[in-house]
């Protein structure tokens, strides 16, 4: 059969039934066949879905570390504003403390001008009364010798005071209406 | 011209150059066999489909050796290859995905043997109708396994013969006997398209370089070469395409036979 096709088809283009090659087509592709699913496909299915697996963790990873970073951030800012509130507080706080300082520094500084003033005040009231008295005792001595010179007698002392005392109140108020222009003059 | 001037060859001698691989395959590197009265001997052909399997094989396992989890381009090309291949699987079933290492198998040898057959002297292996018919075969075998495998042989044979069928007892058994030479014209079909396409590829760009034999180079034929040699070029670079589409082809629809097989009774 096979001469009588090759006489058909002396050219081979229409080469059926080619025995050699369906024979060996057979073997060959049943062996290819063996082979492949046997010992080339696992292989290749088995890295394919390990990359798989490995790319749906790395999204997984990245999600999660993404989701992290952001409550991160969220709680970085969070302190940031805590401590920039926290700042300002302070700041305010040390503003104030440092305003009632000074008001107490100046109130206390009023204060002791005022107490001194009032001191020197007093002293000064003191001073002019014991001046005063000085010169007023003074005074009298020196009407007493003056009169007692003058009169070359002695006087009862009641009398002698008396006397002193009138002619005190006279000079004083003598003083007062005369010594208020040079009060005023002396200052 | 002088050296280039070439022998007018008469029509006998053209039709040999067109058709010599063909020819004269049977005879080249034959190692003669004989297993009892079929001749297995291995020649040009059976080389070729030794050369191509053994490409087939080493180009994917090579792939499968050196995976590593950060892929090199080689690795890239298997692993698309074995995704394309595993996108053949359920066409019509999710159930028929468990047919694709079949399928990817055939579409990579196929595809191999289609392009070591453009590599000039060599030996077109996909353009045998011996070869493509009995891969054909292989293809109507399994569809016909899976068919009756999955439905159980009454439902397979009851599914030839569409429900709903008017004047039953003369359309049953008429649409049955065209289901089934559907059946048997799937396999023949398939077998003879990958067949014709390869050989007619092979067989225009012999003929456009005939041309220059036919005319020579003198006179008019001078100008031969300048229009059939682009042409051959140009329909060289279309068999390429031609190759992977007819590998395609070839694959994908083993996968639907043998999926509509197994679904019959579902559609």
């Amino acid at each position: 059969m096979v001469e009588m096709v090759a006489q058909l088809d002396p050219t081979g283009i229409f080469d059926i039934p080619n025995t050699r090659l369906i024979f060996w087509e057979v073997v060959a592709f049943l062996i290819l066949l063996f082979l492949l699913i046997r010992y080339v496909f696992p292989p290749i299915r088995k890295q394919i879905q390990d990359r798989q697996r490995a790319i749906e963790e790395s999204i997984d990873e990245a999600e999660r570390t993404r989701r992290e970073a952001h409550e991160l951030l969220a709680e970085y800012r969070r302190q940031i504003d805590e401590a920039r509130g926290e700042a300002r507080q302070i700041l305010d706080e040390s503003r104030k403390q440092g305003e009632a300082q000074r008001e107490r520094a100046k109130k206390e500084a009023r204060e002791e001008a005022d107490k001194i003033i009032e001191r020197a005040r007093n002293e000064i009231g003191r001073e002019r009364e014991a001046a005063l008295r000085g010169v007023r005792q003074e005074v009298a001595d020196m009407v007493v010798v003056a009169s007692e010179r003058v009169l070359k007698r002695s006087i009862e002392r009641d009398d002698h005071d008396r006397l002193i005392s009138d002619a005190l109140d006279s000079l004083e108020s003598d003083v007062a209406t005369s010594g208020v222009g040079d009060g005023r003059g002396g200052r | 011209m002088g050296l280039l001037t070439l022998a007018q060859v008469s029509q006998d001698e053209l039709r040999h150059e067109i058709l010599h691989t063909w020819e004269t395959a049977r005879e080249t590197w034959h190692i003669p066999i004989h297993l009892g009265p079929i001749d297995i001997s291995i020649d040009k052909s059976v080389w070729f489909l030794f050369i191509g399997t053994a490409l087939t094989f080493l180009i994917l396992f090579v792939g499968s050796r050196i995976l590593s989890t950060r892929p090199g381009a080689y690795q890239v090309i298997v692993e698309e290859l074995y995704g394309f291949g595993r996108s053949f699987g359920g066409q019509v079933g999710e159930e028929g995905k468990k047919w694709f290492p079949y399928t990817l198998s055939l579409f990579v040898f196929i595809l191999v043997l289609n392009l070591i057959g453009l590599i000039p002297t060599s030996y077109p292996v996909t353009a045998n109708i011996s070869f493509t018919i009995v891969l054909a075969l292989m293809t109507f075998i399994l569809t016909q396994y899976e068919g009756f495998r999955r439905n159980g042989p009454v439902r397979y044979l009851k599914s030839f013969a569409p429900p709903g069928l008017p004047a039953k007892p003369l359309m049953v058994p008429l649409m049955t006997f065209l289901e089934i030479l559907q059946e048997f014209t799937k396999p023949l079909t398939l077998g003879l398209r990958l067949y014709a396409n390869i050989l007619a590829g092979h067989l225009i760009i012999f003929v456009f370089l005939g041309l220059i034999l036919y005319f020579g180079l003198s006179g008019v034929g001078a100008i031969v070469p300048l229009v059939s040699v682009p042409l051959a070029v140009v329909f060289y670079a279309f068999e390429i395409f031609v190759a992977v589409l007819q590998a395609y082809i070839f694959a994908i629809l083993t996968q639907v036979y043998i999926e509509q097989a197994m679904f019959r009774e579902d559609h």
